[in-house]
């Protein structure tokens, strides 16, 4: 019988042989080498025994078990700046699309500084015009408002409805407490949220 | 109200973005794919039924509150053996466990502790008698593995019992490649010896 080609296996070849990815050359040898087929018979044997060794599970109610102890974030919650770095610098194409974005901001902002200091005067009959145009705007639409109001058939009763002091009084009395109401409900709601946690389910 | 996603479809890095959002049925999702292989790995790199389970879900707690700093370029199941492997070795640092025992855990004091931590073999086979087998067979490799050293162990496991490739391996044990399986190849030659006996 001729003797087995080349060097012994090494471990990275029986590694290849134990994932079918063995070189033809070497799978030569190790189909004429005694001493390689036995050391290739024991690696198979351990795998198949480690391949087969018993599925495991922890006891029932571990999900739950570990929930109890996760706090869910909040989805309406601001993210924090390190969150927001990290999401940022995910990827290689994020990074990018952050840096014109930052750039075209940046760009934008500085051109119009530099225009409104070369362009001063511009600017100030800009906003004289503006303020003009604003108040005549303004007053206009007061006006108009004014006389909807009053040629509205109910604006006379309710005027002389409120002509007694006592009247006045009572009105002024709810306007407050539903200011003081409007108040309380609006920092309950701007309350910070405590953590959520997981419930357990049955 | 959300809509229920088709679980199956998604892939985990999708299930995390699910869970930032706040979605606890994405968090119970992730702890369904990863409960089983997790709690065996720290089960046979522990060798005790409650301390795995403790440890188990100290791997979950740990990794499901600080799902915002996983970084999804990565793949999740390393991130999670990551945080596994570092808390059997944190407490294999801490505490010395020389013996496995099979009938349960070796600070059990009274028989029904011994019994609640034994190793309970799962249900791949069918008749009393392949479980006997199955049980001396497996009995004996899981004695050998855990006469491994510790590095060898996470290794062997999560080759040959977990199937992860050699590059995940080396991410998931922060060790170089060539290390990662020269570990193995000595794992596989040890195991070899240990469980000589048996072909006699």
């Amino acid at each position: 019988m001729n003797p087995a080609p080349g060097p012994h296996l090494s471990a990275d070849d029986f590694d290849a042989w134990l994932s079918g990815a063995l070189a033809p050359d070497t799978g030569e040898h190790l189909d004429r080498c005694p001493e390689c087929q036995e050391r290739a018979d024991g690696e198979r044997e351990i795998v198949a025994m480690l391949d087969s060794l018993s599925l495991m599970s922890p006891t029932p109610g571990f999900a739950d078990r570990v929930m109890l102890s996760v706090a869910l974030p909040d989805p309406f919650a601001l993210r924090t700046l390190g969150s927001f770095r990290q999401r940022v610098l995910a990827t290689p194409q994020a990074a990018a699309l952050a840096a014109t974005i930052a750039v075209l901001i940046v760009g934008s902002m500085t051109a119009s500084i530099v225009w409104s200091l070369g362009h001063q005067q511009t600017l100030a009959a800009m906003g004289s015009w503006l303020t003009t145009e604003a108040w005549n705007a303004g007053w206009i639409a007061l006006r108009g408002t004014a006389s909807t109001l009053i040629e509205q058939p109910w604006y006379t009763a309710l005027r002389s409805s409120l002509d007694h002091p006592a009247r006045w009084a009572m009105l002024s009395a709810f306007a407050s407490l539903a200011y003081v109401m409007g108040v309380v409900a609006l920092r309950r709601l701007l309350a910070l949220p405590a953590p959520r946690m997981a419930h357990v389910h049955p | 109200m959300a809509s229920t996603p088709e679980w199956a479809s998604l892939t985990d890095q999708q299930v995390v973005l699910l869970a930032r959002g706040g979605r606890e049925t994405a968090y119970r999702e992730l702890i369904r794919r990863y409960e089983r292989p997790i709690f065996a790995l720290l089960f046979r790199m522990v060798r005790d039924r409650e301390l795995a389970e403790d440890l188990s879900q100290e791997t979950f707690v740990k990794a499901l509150n600080a799902i915002d700093s996983y970084r999804p370029e990565f793949k999740f199941s390393s991130w999670i053996f990551k945080i596994a492997n570092n808390a059997a070795i944190d407490h294999l640092r801490r505490r010395e466990l020389d013996t496995l025992s099979l009938d349960g855990s070796p600070h059990a004091e009274t028989p029904e502790a011994m019994q609640a931590t034994a190793l309970q073999i799962g249900a791949r086979q069918e008749s009393p008698l392949d479980a006997v087998e199955a049980k001396e067979l497996g009995g004996a490799i899981e004695v050998a593995i855990g006469r491994l050293r510790p590095e060898y162990r996470s290794c062997i496991l999560l080759r040959h019992v977990e199937g992860r490739a050699y590059e995940e391996i080396a991410e998931i044990l922060n060790l170089p490649l060539g290390t990662v399986k020269t570990y193995i190849h000595r794992a596989r030659n040890e195991l070899r010896l240990l469980l000589a006996h048996l072909k006699e």
